[in-house]
């Protein structure tokens, strides 16, 4: 049974991620357009430099805040959810796979929207046109990101829903927005070794975003020198870790347990 | 069909069990269960649902036991939390539901429409009344061809009006029914159907509503007892005809133990 138009549209509804995932985001592109790029030297290579740096960073922190949404619905559904996999046609498998086409649907818009603005933007602060090198390679990237980042918020939200209970589960619910913004901008202002690049799943999706933007790899320092990042490792790590994380959901969304949402009152 | 045996829940934490030792079946028979705030309803449905983990005892549904039942669509509750599988407005949750259950929207959306409650239909569950809340998991519990139905408080913040068309609808329909409520005054609707009365986590009965006119509460463990009830403040009997006090006569089950304790 697939849900995936319903849950694509119960996500693409959601007010506050439109705020926070596009506006809020778009605000950050504004800033890193206008405010924080007088240093920026005036060749072509530098300007697309800057600009992709900018736009993969802040398209993998939207992600992650499509992860925060994804699990405060798991909050608010774990009765609905036990409840529909013993008393409905709604299979943990089934449902996993609608969560996987609503959230890859997902972040292909996050993405389209916030390309838009970072071309829009960035193209009027340096009155050049800056359009992504290779538009196919974004939207699998997208997609891929809009499913792993599902899958990590699954597998946070599920661990604390069935073993810790709802006050954990906000908290988890965090872990991706956080992880996104340490390691996307650690990326551009630490010389990260490459083997930590590969393993780790955000920066795999923001040097891909990178190369996918501007046509050029992604690069970590060795040494003096810029080395380049293969595509094909990238691509493995990232899909490694969603493939792990998508299996760790499925296992968990068998055995969820039902919480009561008085339980997350913090206070 | 349902089948609880020796069904006890302790929360944890919890120095005492919510359910202590329930026996219930329901075999084409719909049942009121009667009993004060706090004394066990909600959770006996929820551990029928899968939601509550029993501590000792059994729960079959259709002769499959509660913790194994996957894909089964027969049985339905009013539960507002069974609807929060997605956020959509009411309109949408009808149709992902008719589809999970195998039924057609239009179904529910003629329910809606005899309940006065088109407006629902585009604004979603938490921008409803509560009222309109209740009325809107009473009527995803009625429809898409439920064999058991289980209902908490049905009657809790809906008019007067809107009461009546209720009761008639869970009179007609073709389905085991256990419904929940701590309002004695509503039990003349149901004369024909089974009673049950719930106190301290143990469920009395099975009697008749019919003859509730007739059952009487007296201290002590009487030789002619129908059943007998071990609360924290002793033993009451729960014998016919002649007793201390008449169950009737108190606005809930506790009021009356409370009387004769």
């Amino acid at each position: 049974m697939n849900l995936t138009r319903w849950y694509a549209k119960a996500m693409l509804s959601n007010g506050s991620l439109w705020f926070w995932a596009v506006a809020f985001m778009a605000m950050w592109l504004g800033i890193g357009a206008f405010l924080e790029s007088q240093g920026v030297g005036t060749t072509r290579s530098a300007i697309v430099a800057y600009t992709t740096s900018w736009y993969a960073v802040i398209v993998l922190i939207a992600l992650s805040l499509l992860a925060a949404v994804i699990s405060g619905s798991y909050a608010y559904g774990s009765s609905a959810l036990a409840y529909a996999f013993r008393y409905s046609r709604l299979t943990p498998t089934g449902y996993l796979a609608s969560l996987v086409g609503g959230s890859a649907l997902v972040g292909l818009v996050l993405n389209v929207v916030l390309l838009g603005a970072t071309a829009g933007m960035f193209g009027l602060r340096f009155s050049t046109t800056l359009l992504p090198a290779d538009p196919i390679a974004l939207v699998g990237v997208s997609l891929l990101g809009g499913v792993f980042f599902m899958a990590l918020s699954s597998t946070l939200a599920l661990l604390a829903i069935n073993h810790l209970g709802l006050r954990s589960a906000d908290f988890v619910g965090y872990v991706p927005l956080v992880l996104a913004f340490v390691l996307g901008n650690g990326q551009v202002y630490v010389a990260f070794p490459r083997w930590f690049v590969y393993g780790s799943p955000f920066n795999d999706l923001t040097s891909l975003l990178y190369q996918g933007f501007s046509g050029s790899s992604a690069t970590v320092e060795l040494g003096a020198a810029a080395v380049s990042l293969g595509w094909v490792p990238l691509l493995l790590g990232i899909l490694v870790w969603t493939a792990g994380l998508v299996g760790c959901t499925l296992v968990l969304l068998r055995r969820i347990r039902s919480r009561n949402l008085e339980e997350r009152r913090q206070i | 069909m349902l089948d609880v045996r020796g069904l006890k829940v302790t929360f944890a934490g919890a120095t005492t069990p919510a359910l202590r030792g329930i026996d219930l079946r329901l075999d084409k028979a719909k049942m009121v269960v009667v009993g004060a705030n706090g004394s066990g309803k909600t959770t006996l449905i929820r551990a029928v649902l899968g939601l509550v983990p029993p501590t000792a005892g059994s729960i079959a549904v259709d002769g499959k036991d509660v913790r194994t039942i996957r894909g089964e669509p027969g049985l339905s509750t009013n539960l507002a939390e069974i609807y929060r599988l997605m956020s959509l407005p009411v309109r949408d949750l009808v149709r992902l539901f008719a589809l999970l259950k195998g039924g057609d929207p239009a179904e529910m959306e003629g329910h809606l429409r005899a309940f006065e409650l088109d407006p629902v239909l585009g604004k979603r569950l938490y921008e409803l009344s509560t009222g309109q809340q209740k009325l809107v998991g009473d009527l995803f519990a009625v429809c898409f061809g439920p064999r058991l139905v289980l209902l908490d408080e049905p009657f809790d913040n809906v008019d007067f009006a809107r009461r009546r068309r209720l009761v008639g609808l869970l009179r007609a329909l073709p389905a085991d029914i256990l419904l929940n409520t701590h309002e004695l005054e509503l039990l003349g609707s149901f004369a024909d159907w089974q009673l049950g009365l719930m106190f301290e986590g143990q469920l009395l009965g099975p009697f008749s509503v019919a003859e509730l006119d007739r059952l009487y509460l007296t201290r002590g463990d009487a030789p002619e007892a129908l059943a007998v009830l071990r609360t924290s403040v002793g033993l009451f009997s729960v014998t016919r005809d002649a007793g201390d006090r008449p169950v009737k006569s108190a606005t809930s089950l506790t009021a009356l133990v409370e009387s004769l304790a």
